[in-house]
Formats: C-alpha cells, sequence, structure tokens
C-alpha cells in the first residue's frame, strides 16, 4: 500500500510538488517564530519537566527513608507502641544556628546547640527503642539523621519547583536546575548511607577513625571527652596519644575537646599533632588516595577546628594533616575497598612524618577524625 | 516510583516525538519523491529529516530506558577476618553484627584471636586514562 502510494506520488504533476514544498516551507517558518517568541517559555517548561523528574525521585528515596527508619526501629529497638508519629515528627525537625551579629562566643553557643541537638535525638530515639543498646541507639540516630537529610533536601527541591511554577520565573528555575545533579548526587549519597547505617557497616567518612582504630588496637584505653577515648602507645620510639570516637556505634566524639584536653594536660609539650581525615576528592582523583598538608582537618560545623587551632596556636604545637580522598558519594556509604586501601597508606605517612618531625622520646597526638560506626577500638 | 522497572513515557511527549517521526519520514518520502522525478537531491530536506528521524528514535529509546537507581540497593559487602599472630586470612560476606576488631573466635592456624580486619565493599569503575 504504502509502495503503491509512493508511485502516485512520483506520477503527480510538478505544480503538486511545490505545494508540498510550500507547505514544509511555512511549516519551518511558524516552528522559527515560535520558538522565536515563546523560546524561553519552552525551555522554562523543559527544565520544571526535568525538576519535576528528580522530585519524583527524591519523594521516592525520602519515603523509603523514612520506611527504614521505622521498620528499623520496629526491628531492633521493639517498642511498646508505633512509633511512626514520632519520627516523622523528628524528620521535621530543624536546628537554629546562633545570632552571628555579635560573633563573640559564637563557637560556644553553637556547641551547646550542637550538643543539646545530639542528646535531644538520641534521647527520642532512645524513648522510641527501650530495648536497643548504646551502639544500637547510636546507630539509630545516624539513620534517622539520614533520612531527615532526604526528607530536607526534598522540601527544598519542592519549594523551588512550586515556586517557579507559579511565578514563572526562569532564574529561580535555572538556580535549582543548575545544581540539580549535584543536589541528587548527595541525595543518593544518603539513600546509600541508610542501608549502612542501619546495617551497622563502616562508613567512608570513617576513614581517620579506622587509622586511629588499627594503631591503638590491643592497648589500653580511656574516655577523654564525650563519646571519645584516647590510647596512649609506643610508636617509633615516641610516646603517642591516639584518639578517636568511641565506637563500633555511629558516633563522631569531640576530637577538639580530647585533643585540647591533652595539650593542656602536657603543658604544650607536644612535638607534633597528626589529624587524618576522610577529605572529599576533585573530580579525576581517584578515591583512596592520601594526601598531606598542613593545619586542622576536622569537617563539620567547626567547633572542634577552632578549639584545635586556639590551643595549638596557644602552645605552637605543629599540626600536620593526613587526607584520605573520597567522593562524597562515598562519604556516608559502605567503606569501598580503595579507602581501606588508603588506610594502610595513611598509617605509613603517620610513622614516616613522626620519624622525620620528632626526636626519639618526644610526645605526639594522633587523632583519627570521622565517624566511627562499624569500628571499634 | 517502581524501582528497577521500566519507565513510562509520558503521553504528551510521546505525541511530539510520534509526529516528529511522522513529519520527518514525510519529508524525506518528499525528498525521494523529488530525486525520481525532476533527478535533483534536496540535501536540506535530506539531511533535517534524516537527522529527525535519529532524535525521535533516540528519544523513543531514551523514554523506554530503566530508571536511574534511587541508591536503596544492596551491595555486596566483604567482612576480611585476620588472625593477630599469624598471617592466616579469610574473606566472607558481611554479617549482621560483624563490626571492625570484634574478636570471632580463633585461629585454625594457630589458636590465635581471629578478629575482623576490614569491611568493605568493591566498586567496579572504568579505568580512566586522563
Amino acid at each position: 500500500m504504502f509502495t503503491e502510494a509512493l508511485l502516485v506520488s512520483v506520477q503527480q504533476p510538478a505544480v503538486q510538488q511545490d505545494v508540498m514544498g510550500w507547505i514544509f516551507q511555512l511549516i519551518w517558518i511558524l516552528a522559527f517564530i515560535v520558538i522565536w517568541i515563546y523560546g524561553q517559555r519552552i525551555q522554562t517548561t523543559l527544565m520544571l519537566r526535568e525538576i519535576e523528574g528528580s522530585l519524583v525521585r527524591l519523594k521516592a528515596m525520602r519515603d523509603r527513608g523514612r520506611q527504614m527508619v521505622i521498620s528499623a526501629i520496629k526491628e531492633i529497638g521493639k517498642p511498646n507502641e508505633d512509633p511512626t508519629a514520632r519520627v516523622d515528627r523528628l524528620l521535621e525537625h530543624v536546628d537554629i544556628e546562633p545570632v552571628s551579629l555579635d560573633p563573640t562566643g559564637i563557637i560556644r553557643r553553637l556547641e551547646h546547640i550542637i550538643d543539646v541537638r545530639d542528646f535531644r535525638l538520641k534521647d527520642e530515639v532512645r524513648q522510641m527503642a527501650p530495648q536497643a543498646d548504646e551502639t544500637q541507639i547510636n546507630n539509630l540516630t545516624n539513620v534517622l539523621e539520614a533520612a531527615l537529610a532526604l526528607n530536607q533536601i526534598y522540601k527544598i527541591v519542592r519549594h523551588y519547583y512550586l515556586m517557579g511554577k507559579k511565578t514563572l520565573s526562569f532564574y529561580i528555575i535555572l538556580q535549582i536546575q543548575m545544581i540539580l545533579p549535584l543536589i541528587m548526587r548527595e541525595s543518593e549519597a544518603f539513600a546509600s548511607a541508610l542501608r549502612a547505617f542501619m546495617l551497622g557497616q563502616p562508613i567512608g567518612d570513617g576513614a581517620g577513625a579506622l587509622v586511629a582504630a588499627r594503631l591503638m588496637y590491643g592497648r589500653e584505653k580511656r574516655l577523654i571527652a564525650q563519646d571519645t577515648v584516647v590510647s596512649e602507645i609506643d610508636l617509633e620510639g615516641r610516646k603517642a596519644y591516639v584518639i578517636k570516637a568511641k565506637g563500633p556505634g555511629g558516633n563522631v566524639g569531640k576530637p577538639g575537646e580530647a585533643i585540647k584536653q591533652i595539650i593542656e594536660g602536657e603543658e604544650g609539650r607536644i612535638a607534633l599533632t597528626i589529624i587524618i581525615d576522610a577529605a572529599q576528592k576533585l573530580e579525576g582523583e581517584k578515591p583512596g588516595e592520601v594526601a598531606e598538608g598542613v593545619g586542622v582537618a576536622i569537617g563539620g560545623p567547626g567547633v572542634d577546628k577552632y578549639k584545635v587551632e586556639e590551643i595549638a596556636a596557644k602552645y605552637k604545637v605543629p599540626l600536620s594533616a593526613v587526607l584520605i580522598k573520597e567522593g562524597i558519594e562515598d562519604v556516608v556509604s559502605t567503606m569501598r575497598k580503595e579507602i581501606v586501601d588508603g588506610v594502610e597508606e595513611a598509617i605509613e605517612r603517620v610513622k614516616r612524618l613522626i620519624r622525620e618531625n620528632t626526636k626519639e622520646g618526644d610526645t605526639v597526638i594522633i587523632a583519627g577524625i570521622g565517624n566511627t560506626i562499624g569500628i571499634a577500638q | 516510583m517502581e524501582e528497577g522497572g521500566v519507565r513510562r513515557a509520558p503521553i504528551f511527549f510521546m505525541a511530539v516525538i510520534i509526529v516528529m517521526l511522522v513529519m520527518s519520514l514525510a519529508a524525506l518520502i518528499l525528498a525521494l519523491v523529488a530525486y525520481l522525478t525532476q533527478n535533483t537531491i534536496e540535501y536540506m530536506n535530506v539531511i533535517l529529516s534524516v537527522s529527525a528521524i535519529a532524535l525521535s528514535v533516540y528519544l523513543l529509546i531514551q523514554m523506554r530506558r530503566k530508571p536511574p537507581s534511587l541508591g536503596f540497593e544492596t551491595l555486596k559487602v566483604s567482612t576480611v577476618i585476620k588472625c593477630v599472630k599469624c598471617n592466616y586470612e579469610s574473606v566472607r560476606e558481611f554479617e549482621r553484627g560483624d563490626y571492625v576488631l570484634k574478636e570471632v573466635g580463633s585461629c585454625p592456624k594457630c589458636s590465635g584471636t581471629l578478629h575482623i580486619y576490614s569491611i568493605f565493599r568493591e566498586v567496579k569503575e572504568r579505568e580512566k586514562t586522563y
């Protein structure tokens, strides 16, 4: 049938062919005019569609995360009542930063707010999961925090999407559309973190803690600050204080406070402080690569970093940093093999730094920073 | 949205793609007719219609592809167990309750303490040349 139509078409007179040609010309001109006039509107609609697609995925992640928190609490904590309403209330939890108009004492105020938040979240989890032990409470708190982050991300993206749709403002939509790939990567990392936290698996952020754990294994430990342990070891003929958060529950501890206490206790007679932490790699760098530097390699809101900088500057203690590189998607998901290999290299780097920068008999501090979930000591 | 399922294409976009496909096929036939009757090749028509056909086929395939993952997939996680005294080492799948430096029995070689040395997941990535 198609062949017949083609043959008929071939036998049509040239005038009819010209008419068809004109129709096509007209269609092209009309398309050009439409794009010229409504180009930005079409682009806006397409961008909104892209955001909508991502929003659907973010909602699925948020809902799945919420469900995982509820089922984890039910499974581990054996609560007497349904925790759903309480989880929903906690997922809407907000932290209000301290006022910065008068920056005097802001670190102390920020630390207080962080402490109150941590205490409140753990206390809520403890009440929801009465059968859970301390490690499980810490892990469940981490699960809850990951679900909370997914909820916040979803709500922020939805806010910009709806605002853009309402105002049809190209620039509001453009802002969110431009950073959408990064937001999605971060959300996928949190989604992946939920499973790791539920199962208590070590995460990429715990690379520093793993270095410290390997160094202090089999030695006596004591609690030096909240959720933070220290061990005195002999390393390369030097006395080394090794610090890490108390595991294997999900904790970051207070390494800043611990370092401050040790430096003050030794009255500043510390030959070197080495801080080992996971650091975000640049695109193209390999995960698990190790880099060295100077300064305080402690992430987070800055309270611990500030404390170490203050005390180190007061006593003129040299600060070295050993960084284990990883991508944003690896920070909160189960530790990759490359990062475990990076930990081995970081230990060798720490030993080399001590040999090259201190003398036998000196005292050094080695602090492994990061969430110690799935890593004991 | 169902994880792992095939994405359902929106009807509007599907209609636009089908219209584009039909129009580009028509344009290609016209170019063919012109060649058969007048022995002239309408290069512009041919290029535009072929690229429009390619674009619509590509969009149709894209619409039917599997959706990207949400990040909740179960990963293969390994637990490495080592003896603190000798060089005995074994690798098994991660079990709930495992954590690094957990003591997990005695060594079959030297009766020393076995502990979990590391827990990790393996990710296969393409080798980059830059």
